[in-house]
């Protein structure tokens, strides 16, 4: 059901408490734990919308000081996920996400999915870094793939860049257009976690034909694009 | 506003390409506090950045099209906080927005009631510097009833205004948003005036509003007549800005008009004022304009370098070479 055990996410929930505390003034952490107590009790959605669009303006957006030990386990804990790029009110972000009770499962995909509809730029960014760390890990691969078709170069580096997500649940069509659009608007694709190891044939067969076409037209070709079709 | 016939008399004129001399403004920075950049292209983005505007506010309007149902409301003002802010950054420009239900469509109230319930769902998202465009087309019975209930919004979510003046019958429009303004207990201070002209500046700034003015060709105000404005108010409380949408109107308004009173021997702290200063000191009423964020837009792409690797963050857009007639 999930991509973590309870125990590891209870454990990353605690290195994130850890880290926000460490970041945030008294009064912006006393009031995120005053809305994390709101959003764990409240049956409606209305604390917890609320809470996600007016954090930045308790936590700032500064970025994240990280410890070495830090970034070593939240990769032990979770490979392939790396919050060293994130601000801190994306991880106080995603941390809330993560207080969001799941007992009831139509209650809960109600809930993050109306963030979604709904969602500012940076809030989209966390959202979608949230995905390997939200509950039903399954019922989020559409929503993962329609991350895919956004043009906004944030969400798509949310989704492509240090998430484990893409790699353990995408169906092989949708990995395929991440790795391709990846490609096409020029990523970093040495940042997708599992490139190498969710190589496939039809991956292959249509990077062929996308080298074809960039010689024809005279353009570069990313190195990446070789070794993929390689296979090495 | 555009829809004239005279497309045939406007194509055989002269074709010249007229651009703003960008050395009579440069080092100077611009504000431009109401641009409709939904219905602009990216060249116009690239233009306005290279002009010195380093951060917009686009306010909700009317699409052109009237909308009919909720859901196109909803996935609008989800492209003011979502697509258009990241087209945005990508010239290095900090896009602010503000939130509301246009004049023209209050006039469909079973639409309305619904748009009303949406707009606490993005009110209090960031960057969402107040509530508008809001106020007068037609001066309906439905326009008063929307506009108040707006103000009472913009009144609990402690939101600065920015209403819309009619084109049509605009002076006693004008009076008449102020006193409603007035009615429900909102400081003019937070309110900002948009649209004004000759006939109507004075009234807004001695009652104590702030006087946006929209130079946009033909229908509104001529930068020459806005130098001359500004020498008869001075700058308190005035701010200008382009209001460029899908008409015959101009992104480059607010440098352009700089540079022109520039020219016309305003003073230069005049200049900062009403192109800049004001229009932060009005929204920033919001708690949601930093300064410090038009730098960091800027800087995003060089500061956020991942691994080294030249590839940038977002994907800022490579410079395209217009005057070029190669393509690649």
């Amino acid at each position: 059901m999930h991509l973590t055990d309870p125990h590891t996410t209870r454990t990353i929930d605690g290195l994130f408490t850890s880290i926000i505390h460490r970041h945030l003034s008294e009064q912006a952490e006393a009031w995120l734990q005053a809305k994390a107590t709101a959003v764990k009790t409240e049956q409606g959605s209305m604390q917890l919308n609320m809470a996600f669009a007016q954090l930045p303006r308790m936590t700032t957006k500064a970025a994240l000081q990280l410890k070495a030990e830090e970034v070593q386990e939240i990769d032990a804990l979770m490979p392939g996920l790396s919050v060293t790029t994130w601000s801190i009110d994306q991880l106080s972000r995603v941390w809330l996400l993560m207080q969001v009770p799941d007992a009831d499962q139509d209650s809960y995909l109600k809930k993050i999915n109306g963030l979604f509809i709904a969602a500012e730029m940076n809030e989209l960014v966390a959202l979608y870094a949230a995905l390997p760390l939200l509950s039903y890990s399954q019922e989020w691969a559409f929503r993962c793939t329609e991350g895919i078709r956004s043009n906004i170069g944030t969400v798509l580096e949310a989704i492509m860049y240090h998430n484990p997500y893409p790699f353990r649940y995408l169906p092989e069509t949708a990995w395929n257009q991440l790795v391709l659009k990846a490609f096409f608007t020029e990523k970093d694709v040495e940042l997708i976690y599992g490139l190498m190891e969710r190589n496939n044939k039809a991956l292959q067969q249509t990077l062929k034909d996308y080298v074809e076409e960039r010689d024809a037209a005279g353009r570069t070709i990313n190195p990446w694009i070789h070794r993929l079709i390689k296979g090495q | 506003m555009c829809c004239n016939e005279n497309f045939n008399d406007r194509n055989q004129e002269e074709k010249v390409q007229t651009t703003l001399h960008l050395e009579e403004i440069s080092g100077m920075k611009f504000f431009d506090p109401h641009v409709h950049m939904t219905s602009r292209t990216t060249d116009d983005y690239q233009a306005m950045a290279d002009a010195g505007i380093v951060a917009l506010i686009e306010p909700a309007f009317w699409l052109g099209q009237p909308r009919t149902g909720v859901d196109s409301f909803t996935d609008y003002y989800s492209s003011l906080i979502g697509w258009e802010r990241f087209r945005s950054s990508q010239f290095g420009i900090k896009h602010y927005c503000t939130i509301g239900l246009n004049s023209r469509e209050a006039n469909n109230e079973a639409l309305a009631e619904q748009v009303m319930e949406l707009l606490p769902h993005f009110i209090f998202k960031d960057g969402v510097v107040g509530i508008g465009e809001i106020g007068f087309d037609d001066q309906t019975a439905a326009e008063d009833k929307y506009f108040r209930l707006q103000l009472e919004l913009a009144k609990e979510a402690s939101l600065p205004v920015q209403v819309h003046t009619p084109h049509r019958d605009k002076k006693k429009g004008t009076q008449r948003s102020m006193d409603i303004a007035i009615e429900h207990g909102l400081s003019p201070y937070s309110v900002i005036i948009d649209h004004n002209n000759e006939e109507t500046v004075k009234e807004v700034l001695d009652r104590g509003f702030w006087a946006a003015f929209t130079i946009y060709p033909f229908t509104k105000m001529g930068n020459e007549r806005m130098v001359e404005v500004v020498r008869q108010y001075g700058s308190e409380r005035i701010m200008i800005n382009s209001a460029a949408d899908w008409g015959i109107s101009d992104p480059l308004a607010v440098p352009k008009t700089a540079a022109l009173m520039k020219r016309s021997g305003i003073s230069m702290e005049d200049i900062e004022l009403v192109s800049y200063r004001n229009a932060i000191t009005a929204f920033a009423q919001s708690g949601q304009v930093d300064e410090e964020d038009f730098l960091r837009v800027k800087n995003i792409d060089q500061s956020q370098k991942f691994q080294s690797n030249s590839i940038l963050r977002g994907g800022q857009q490579p410079r395209v070479d217009k005057n070029s007639i190669i393509i690649s």
